[in-house]
């Protein structure tokens, strides 16, 4: 399954670099972020205040038994107390607050661009995961920010603190205690190194996991009926037993790393007690001093071994900020600089100059097309399979953009309108009809949510989907469960219509829409098509001659090509293609129904 | 599991060596101690962190390690039991809310077992000794400074329900989230194509909001909850520094003893917040295991036999007997009173108009699901009594819009026997009339599908569904309209080649062009879920009822084409 293992494994972005960017998310926030720093700030120093106080006592009221001045020092720590519950509290609220507004930016931000993105870059990426993008990347990355990037300043802070107090109280010592840190160093940059491969790979396997579950969740049916069940749990347990190694990896380096801080923190507490307790009996050192010291060094390697935990967060973090702006970054294939025009309504004239078009480019799709329909003018396009019929009207939306040539709306070039104007103009029916969560009456109003009850009801009594939608248990308020599986092919596509009739637009695009209804239906369709495509120009993509009934003009494509164009009555006389496929389909019997209709 | 908690029993109590050693050795340093004595000291609390470090190694490794394995045995199980589940169930059920469950859930549910279970037991020996070597001490000082952490219990019980049910919400809300991102992303060329983003944007904008909110709710709970535990050992700090000073200097105890004392009560602190952080997890976690197990505990409804003593061959007969079939949640049933048989290599033809119950009818016969009332029999022997590998291997459906996978072309072709032979394949592929359009795919067969296809037409996705079926040699051949987008030369083909391909096998066969069911043995019509007519083409005909008509229709429809011309 190539997609599942499609996921990017190479870096394409620094660290620093996507740092930057994440930082660039918070800017707005910057305000909040000060705050929230300085309320951490104040935290840390009043958590160091604890074993200063401690030493102050010790020092000059303990050793030389002096009691008064103790009280004080009780009442100065419970304030100091205090404090730092309402400091922390407010602390822990605003970066919860300022994390939550950054995971709303960053998803609803790739939500949008996601809605940029032309049909090319859906055709290529399954939907598995892009939902890992907007939902558990960008989770993970919030994750980050409250409870990683935020304390990682708390924790620097602290270190510095400790160091600087520690520098006060007795500069020597300290600097004996130094002789530990290239050892931290060394290990540091060790586990950095892997732990950061592990972690990688680890999401690249997660993501396609979500893939292949989302696959396999969607075509159920068919895993079961093709008997892939054990094969397909099998496939899951590989890709999830790629997944669980990265894992158990990236565990071991932990592991080994965290363990690795507490014996230097021992290292240094021994050379405290060695060097520094040889001081103390030259009476070089005070006790209170020693104590301190001890304290304050078990206190040092604690945001260490804090930002070694983080460091899971942060890289798992910045691998899923790297897809995420990886997927920011993908440019729209369809650039779109023009203003929309909210009040256009085109006349529908619609010409196509020499146009061509490929998907990938070794085999064009579509070759020098030209023709031209008049504003309300209809036409079919009929053609064998794979002859490029829809690629024809995907074009005319512009969902992708043509190769060379022109496409022409009224006259103007459709590359130099405003996308969304072009495909306000017109209503598609598309193969696959496509139900949205919500009931019948919002599916059926896609396209105009404004339109009124009454004004749905006689939409869908034009589209003959009314009698099937007054059968449904709740009419017209039945919930769509699931894409709409408790509805057959048929009444999809009588919902799709009508969603067409809805959007009431000057265009009207059916594309092999009538595939599936049966003859009764199709015999009330054809009444409705009439209806619909008067006064509106048409492009009808049908297999059956019955479609072809009402239009003014045919189009025959063969290979990518125009074969044939022109009004019915031409081509029968020109005898070609069009003429031996009327001729095929009448040949089939008196009963056929494609022949007939 | 067992090494982990023992390595993790060692690092605890290593580390409650420690502040001993320095209390040794504080109370040595007045009696001015030579070099070599402090040397001594420091040797051994080098050695007692080491040990410390190789022990923290081992419950690292084997505390998380199992969590991770638990995470993979129960995504294992998930997947598999989503496996045995009918089509009624995935009707009901969002798949991006089934994807939630498998991954977010999960997750929390990981760390729940992880890390809760490790903080859990790490806490209780952490807080047993320390208080033990407390009371040893100094007992009376003890009992003072343990004064404020009753209020903790109280503060637990209050806050612990109210988080949960805040933590279900956020849970359940990213489900929905995650469920919309995938139908957007499924119907996103509709959506498109109606020019709905702004409206989609906004939508998902509010839905987005909302989290927001649920998360703070949860925030505001917990926010207050880790300070307080804070604040709790803090206040216990204070009390030992006032009365422990008082202590030390009336002589009641060292002045080692009482940093010792500090030592061990700073050490309660980690695993008072522990237990705030195990709350949040196992709330979290406990949420999102009921989750799961709604999964798990969702028995499949179409099952094996029991005893499975069932035939190996179909020999092709079908038969169906009062068969009635309800969608829940569906007022009307979808079949009624359902009596026909077929003789193996007949063929039957099932017509109506839309919604008739023409495919519930036919994912019957491959227990897609199974019928409510009545029976239906494949050579006399009810289906429910035939192994489902014998029904699905030998009954196969090609379906109106067949679903396909992001693999080679070929390995779709051979979903159903993965060890077919290249001419097998390739037979399949010729016969479903596919090779015409082979040659315009870049690689061939090894031609990588799309997700869902997508970049197939309709007409291709469903010959290659038909190849597929034709490949496993079915003894019964089901076709949902599965010719629906193909153009009619290109039908004509794959009909003849049917013919020649499958002769002997049993076909059923739902079609809107009555062309395609004229040739049938049998024609049944259905109208609302009932079968209102059954004979051959013929015979229907001459009664005059609704096939008549039908059949009329489109004869009336071919005289207006002819005219037309």
């Amino acid at each position: 399954m190539n997609a599942a293992s499609g996921e990017n494994l190479q870096h394409r972005y620094h660290d620093w670099q996507l740092l930057a960017r994440i930082l660039e998310f918070i800017k707005p926030y910057r305000a909040w972020v000060a705050l929230s720093i300085g309320l951490l700030f104040a935290v840390s120093l009043l958590n160091l205040a604890g074993p200063y106080l401690t030493k102050v006592a010790i020092d000059d009221h303990i050793k030389v038994r002096h009691m008064e001045g103790l009280d004080r020092i009780a009442a100065l720590y419970l304030a100091v107390l205090v404090l730092a519950f309402v400091f922390q509290f407010a602390q822990t609220y605003l970066m919860q607050y300022i994390g939550q507004r950054v995971m709303f930016d960053m998803r609803t931000r790739v939500f949008a661009h996601l809605h940029k993105m032309s049909f090319r870059f859906f055709d290529r990426n399954p939907i598995g995961r892009m939902v890992t993008r907007v939902v558990n990347d960008v989770e993970v990355l919030n994750e980050m920010l409250t409870s990683g990037l935020m304390l990682i300043f708390n924790d620097l802070f602290t270190l510095v603190g400790i160091f600087c107090v520690m520098l006060y109280l007795d500069a020597r010592l300290t600097l004996v205690i130094c002789l530990v840190f290239p050892l931290l160093y060394f290990a540091t940059q060790a586990y950095r190194a892997r732990a950061r491969d592990a972690l990688r790979k680890n999401r690249a396997h997660q993501a396609g996991l979500n893939t292949f579950l989302e696959e396999n969740l969607s075509g159920m049916a068919t895993v079961q009926l093709f008997r892939r069940e054990a094969a397909h749990a099998r496939k899951f347990e590989r890709i999830n037993g790629d997944k669980l190694r990265e894992d158990l990896r990236s565990l071991h380096y932990n592991a080994l790393y965290l363990p690795s801080i507490d014996l230097f923190s021992a290292l240094g507490i021994g050379l405290l007690i060695w060097y520094g307790g040889g001081r103390f009996v030259q009476d070089e050192v005070e006790l209170g001093v020693l104590v301190a010291f001890l304290q304050y060094l078990q206190k040092f390697f604690d945001p260490i071994r804090d930002l070694a935990e983080k460091f899971n967060i942060i890289q798992t973090a910045l691998a899923s900020s790297e897809r995420v702006f990886e997927l920011l970054d993908t440019p729209e294939d369809v650039a779109e600089t023009r203003p929309r025009d909210p009040g256009l309504r085109v006349q529908g004239s619609v010409e196509f100059k020499d146009v061509s078009f490929a998907y990938n480019e070794a085999e064009p799709v579509l070759k020098h097309v030209s023709f031209k329909l008049e504003a309300g003018e209809s036409l079919a396009v009929v053609g064998a399979t794979g002859s490029g019929k829809s690629t024809l009207v995907h074009l005319l939306g512009r969902f992708y953009e043509a190769g060379s040539g022109e496409i022409l709306i009224d006259g103007a070039p459709v590359s130099q309108m405003n996308r969304y104007d072009v495909r306000r103009q017109m209503a598609m029916v598309q193969q696959d009809v496509f139900l949205f969560s919500g009931n019948v009456l919002e599916n059926i109003r896609l396209g105009n949510p404004v339109l009124g009850p009454e004004e749905v009801v006689a939409v869908a009594r034009t589209a003959r989907s009314h009698p099937f939608i007054q059968r449904l248990p709740f009419k017209y308020e039945q919930e769509i469960k699931e894409k709409g599986s408790l509805f057959s092919m048929g009444e999809r596509q009588l919902i799709s219509f009508a969603r067409a009739l809805a959007a009431d637009p000057p265009i009207l695009v059916l594309d092999e829409a009538t595939a599936s209804v049966d003859t009764e239906t199709e015999h009330e369709i054809q009444q409705a098509l009439r209806e619909l495509i008067r006064g509106r120009t048409s492009i009808v993509i049908a297999h059956r001659l019955s479609t072809l009934k009402h239009v003014d003009k045919v189009l025959v494509l063969k290979n990518g090509e125009v074969a044939e164009f022109g009004t019915r009555v031409e081509l029968l006389a020109q005898k070609g293609i069009f003429h031996q496929l009327v001729r095929l389909q009448s040949k089939s019997g008196p009963a056929d129904g494609k022949g007939s209709a | 599991m067992l090494i982990g908690i023992v390595a993790l029993l060692l690092t605890d109590v290593a580390g409650l060596v420690i502040p001993w050693l320095l209390k040794d050795i504080i109370d040595l340093l007045p009696g001015r101690p030579a070099s070599a004595t402090l040397l001594l000291y420091a040797g051994l609390l080098f050695a007692a962190a080491l040990v410390q470090a190789m022990a923290r190694y081992g419950w690292r490794k084997y505390l998380f390690g199992p969590s991770r394995k638990v995470e993979f045995d129960l995504l294992n199980r998930l997947f598999s039991h989503l496996l045995t589940q009918d089509a009624l169930y995935f009707q009901d059920r969002k798949t991006g809310d089934l994807m939630s469950r498998a991954t977010n859930d999960l997750r929390a549910v990981r760390d729940f077992v992880g890390l809760g279970f490790l903080v859990c037991i790490d806490s209780t020996v952490v807080i047993l000794c320390s208080v033990g070597l407390m009371l040893f001490i100094h007992p009376v000082l003890t009992l003072w400074v343990l004064v404020p952490l009753p209020f903790l219990s109280l503060l637990f019980f209050g806050f612990i329900r109210e988080i949960g049910k805040r933590h279900e919400a956020v849970q359940a809300h990213l489900a929905k989230i995650t469920a919309r991102v995938q139908e957007n992303l499924a119907g996103i060329r509709v959506l498109h194509a109606f020019v709905q983003e702004d409206n989609e944007q906004r939508r998902f904008d509010d839905l987005s909001r909302e989290y927001i909110e649920k998360n703070l709710r949860v925030t505001r709970m917990f926010g207050v909850f880790t300070p307080s535990l804070v604040f709790t050992i803090g206040v216990a700090g204070l009390i030992s520094l006032w009365l422990g000073s008082r202590a030390v200097i009336a002589d009641e105890m060292t002045l080692g003893s009482f940093v010792a004392f500090n030592g061990y009560l700073m050490m309660l602190s980690w695993p008072m917040m522990g237990v705030g952080y195990v709350i949040n997890l196992s709330q979290k976690g406990l949420v999102a295991l009921g989750r799961i197990e709604e999964i798990l505990a969702a028995k499949g409804r179409v099952a094996d036999p029991a005893g499975a003593a069932g035939p190996r061959e179909l020999g092709g007969a079908i038969e169906m007997r009062g068969v009635s079939f309800t969608y829940p949640g569906s007022g009307q049933p979808s079949l009624e009173a359902i009596d026909l048989s077929v003789e193996p290599g007949q063929t039957l033809a099932v017509v109506g108009r839309i919604g008739s119950g023409k495919s519930t009818l036919v994912r019957l016969l491959v227990r897609l699901f199974d019928a409510g009332r009545g029976d239906v029999l494949l050579d006399g022997i009810p289906i429910r009594e035939i192994p489902l590998s014998v029904v699905r291997d030998q009954v196969v459906l090609v379906d109106q819009a067949p679903f396909l996978f992001s693999m080679p072309l070929r390995d779709n072709v051979a979903l159903g026997r993965p060890e077919a032979s290249r001419e097998d394949i390739e037979h399949a592929v010729r016969a479903a009339g596919l090779e015409p359009d082979l040659a315009r795919f870049p690689d061939g067969l090894d031609t990588v599908v799309g997700e869902r296809g997508v970049s197939l037409s309709g007409g291709q996705k469903q010959r290659i569904a038909l190849a597929r079926a034709l490949l496993r040699k079915p003894r019964i051949l089901v076709l949902d309209d599965a010719f629906s987008s193909l153009d009619a030369a290109t039908e004509e083909t794959v009909r003849e080649n049917l013919r020649r391909f499958a002769g002997g096998t049993t076909r059923v066969i739902v079609a809107h062009r009555l062309s395609a069911v004229e040739g049938a043995d049998r024609i049944v019509v259905l109208e609302h879920g009932r079968i209102v007519e059954a004979g051959t083409h013929g015979e229907l005909v001459r009664r005059g009822g609704a096939y008549k008509r039908m059949v009329e229709s489109q004869a009336l429809a071919r005289e207006w084409e002819i005219t037309l011309l």
